[in-house]
């Protein structure tokens, strides 16, 4: 009797309790405002997350409370959160509000362009994809140039072993490892490479950018378009064809010579708040442009 | 007086624990609701049979396709093949911890095989991508190591501690008297175990098979990473494939909310649901089954 009576007053008071929980939700939005829109969401493309986060993280190291950055801002200490999840998921994550800034590595579709026709896009840098081998694959004495239609080729899987490519080629099969179909990295080589083409039904779908360069770094027979960030963080270990005669140097991504190249984006939805601007303004300084540049991307031309 | 008091009590905390249980599950079928809101217009447009036999996955296409036999069947096999490797493991180890390890063994053997459930599959699938697919890569000279064999090692592992548990626990459920009246009648240790207490833990022992394969169907993080994710059918056990789980988490991250793509993505993670929903259903009927018969 007693045991049953404790219980139901532990429900009772949990209940309370929970109750309370609602009521103070409800009544934060007034209360909190202040609080709320000092803190700084963003997230979005794996490629440029680690670029941002980096800055984040010097930008808070730096300045430590908003009146350092502008003394007419309050002393509120800057919170910077970043998260990953995809291009899809920045632009997403940004139309719907959930952060105040999606990161992009590749273009705005129309319908989303709409969407944030409000907001501000910000070209931070670029990334280009780099046709990538293992560094012992003989294709880089035999072949070290193939054309647009050679790439399309492979990796639509209607040349299939080396010996295709190239008649002094061991007769081994191409292995072609893209990104998940309809990710960031594969629509930006499906306009600029397939336009349209399938890739090949047995390419190996990696789960991330990291996987795609392992899967190369570790197979003989393996092809794969890898981000040229990737490459320079694993000098050695990856080597890199040319296209149409052009290396995938900074030189030539920037004039747009190397065709295979993305532009790393920064949208919001509304105008920026002053602080939102001025993590902005951060970013596209030399500073953070050194960032960008030290974890292997091109910046933005500015 | 007290009485009325104590029956009101006793309603109250039975109203409450129905309150809370219906909310379970309430949420469960909120979730099958949403799923089936989030995939209906391509289960509209494309049909049952474009969806669940077709292999043409295009969703990006004009018109998009989103036929996921492919990944069913990929599925399948991962599942199968686990089980079919884990099983005799699986019931062996069982049989030794319920009748034959001494007491002081089996208390050593117990806490390992747990052990291995609290694994995080993100590990397991990372040790997959790096040692079983290069070992295979350089062993058997296969152009790339990914393939269905690979997973189903995996899976394996990952559900073996779910069969020697479960099967065990229905060898040790069978009643005391069969034991005794073996023993008196001075048969055998293995025959009393083989030829008695086996038969008579069959369902229990099919019941361990139904939750492994419900597990191992589910899996995702260990099979992303070494299934390989091709498009084209699977035709033997080391070809590579793409199962739903690895499908939906390759994929959803990129699609844009709304298209056939996330439409898509969501009727593969319906027919997963149902399949894994289907399969607990069909585990519980053969427990309900055990205690009435």
């Amino acid at each position: 009797m007693k045991r049953i009576r404790n219980l139901l007053v532990m429900m009772l008071v949990m209940g309370l309790v929970l109750l309370a929980g609602c009521a103070g939700q409800s009544e934060q939005p007034g209360a909190s405002d202040s609080a709320e829109v000092l803190d700084i969401k963003l997230g979005g493309s794996s490629t440029l997350s680690p670029v941002i986060a980096k800055c984040a993280d010097d930008f808070t190291e730096k300045y430590k409370t908003w009146n350092n950055v502008d003394p007419s801002l309050p002393e509120e200490p800057i919170v910077i959160f970043v998260s990953t999840g995809g291009s899809g998921f920045g632009a997403r994550s940004a139309i719907d509000g959930t952060f105040d800034m999606g990161l992009l590595a590749r273009d705005l579709k129309d319908t989303e362009k709409e969407s944030l026709s409000e907001g501000v896009v910000v070209k931070l840098g670029s990334d280009a994809l780099t046709i990538a081998v293992h560094p012992e694959n003989p294709v880089l004495q035999v072949r070290p140039d193939l054309t647009t239609e050679e790439v399309k080729k492979i990796f639509a899987g209607e040349i299939k072993t080396w010996k295709e490519l190239d008649d002094q080629l061991p007769d081994r099969p191409i292995v072609v490892a893209v990104r998940d179909l309809g990710g960031g990295a594969s629509e930006v080589f499906d306009e600029n490479v397939m336009q349209g083409t399938p890739i090949a039904k047995d390419a190996l779908q990696m789960p991330s950018m990291g996987a795609l360069a392992g899967k190369v770094m570790e197979n003989k027979d393996a092809i794969g378009y890898v981000s040229y960030g990737f490459v320079g963080q694993n000098e050695g270990k990856i080597a890199v064809l040319s296209v149409d005669g052009y290396q995938p140097t900074a030189e030539n991504i920037n004039s747009g010579d190397y065709k295979i190249s993305r532009p790393l984006l920064l949208v919001t939805k509304d105008v920026p708040t002053v602080e939102q601007q001025l993590f902005i303004d951060y970013l596209e300084s030399e500073e953070g442009m050194q960032v960008l540049e030290g974890m292997g991307f091109i910046p933005a031309v500015n | 007086m007290l009485n009325r008091r104590k029956q009101i009590a006793n309603a109250c905390v039975g109203m409450l624990c129905l309150i809370v249980s219906s909310c379970a599950v309430l949420l469960l079928l909120a979730i099958v609701v949403f799923m089936l809101q989030e995939s209906w217009p391509v289960w509209v447009s494309q049909g049952f049979s474009g969806i669940a036999f077709s292999t043409n996955w295009n969703p990006l296409g004009d018109p998009p396709l989103t036929g996921i036999g492919t990944m069913i069947i990929s599925t399948l096999w991962v599942a199968m093949g686990g089980l079919f490797i884990a099983a005799p493991i699986g019931f062996c180890a069982a049989i030794f911890l319920a009748e034959f390890a001494p007491p002081r063994l089996a208390d050593i053997i117990r806490p390992v095989l747990n052990i291995l459930t609290g694994i995080p599959s993100v590990v397991y699938g990372f040790l997959g991508a790096a040692v079983l697919v290069s070992f295979f890569e350089v062993n058997f000279n296969m152009a790339s190591g990914e393939s269905l064999f690979c997973a189903s090692l995996i899976l394996t592992v990952m559900v073996l501690p779910y069969i020697v548990a479960t099967s065990e626990a229905a060898l040790r459920a069978v009643p005391r008297e069969y034991r005794q009246t073996a023993l008196a009648l001075g048969v055998s240790k293995p025959y009393l175990t083989l030829k008695v207490l086996v038969p008579l833990a069959k369902k229990g022992l099919v019941g361990a098979l139904i939750l492994a394969f419900g597990r191992a169907a589910g899996e995702t993080m260990a099979v992303l990473m070494v299934a390989g994710n091709v498009l084209i059918m699977p035709n033997s056990w080391f070809s590579k494939g793409e199962p739903l789980s690895a499908l939906i988490a390759l994929e959803l991250g990129s699609a844009e909310v709304g298209s056939a793509h996330y439409q898509g993505l969501f009727a593969a993670g319906l027919v997963l649901l149902i399949f894994v929903m289907a399969i607990n259903l069909g585990l519980a009927f053969i427990r309900r089954d055990k205690k009435t018969g």
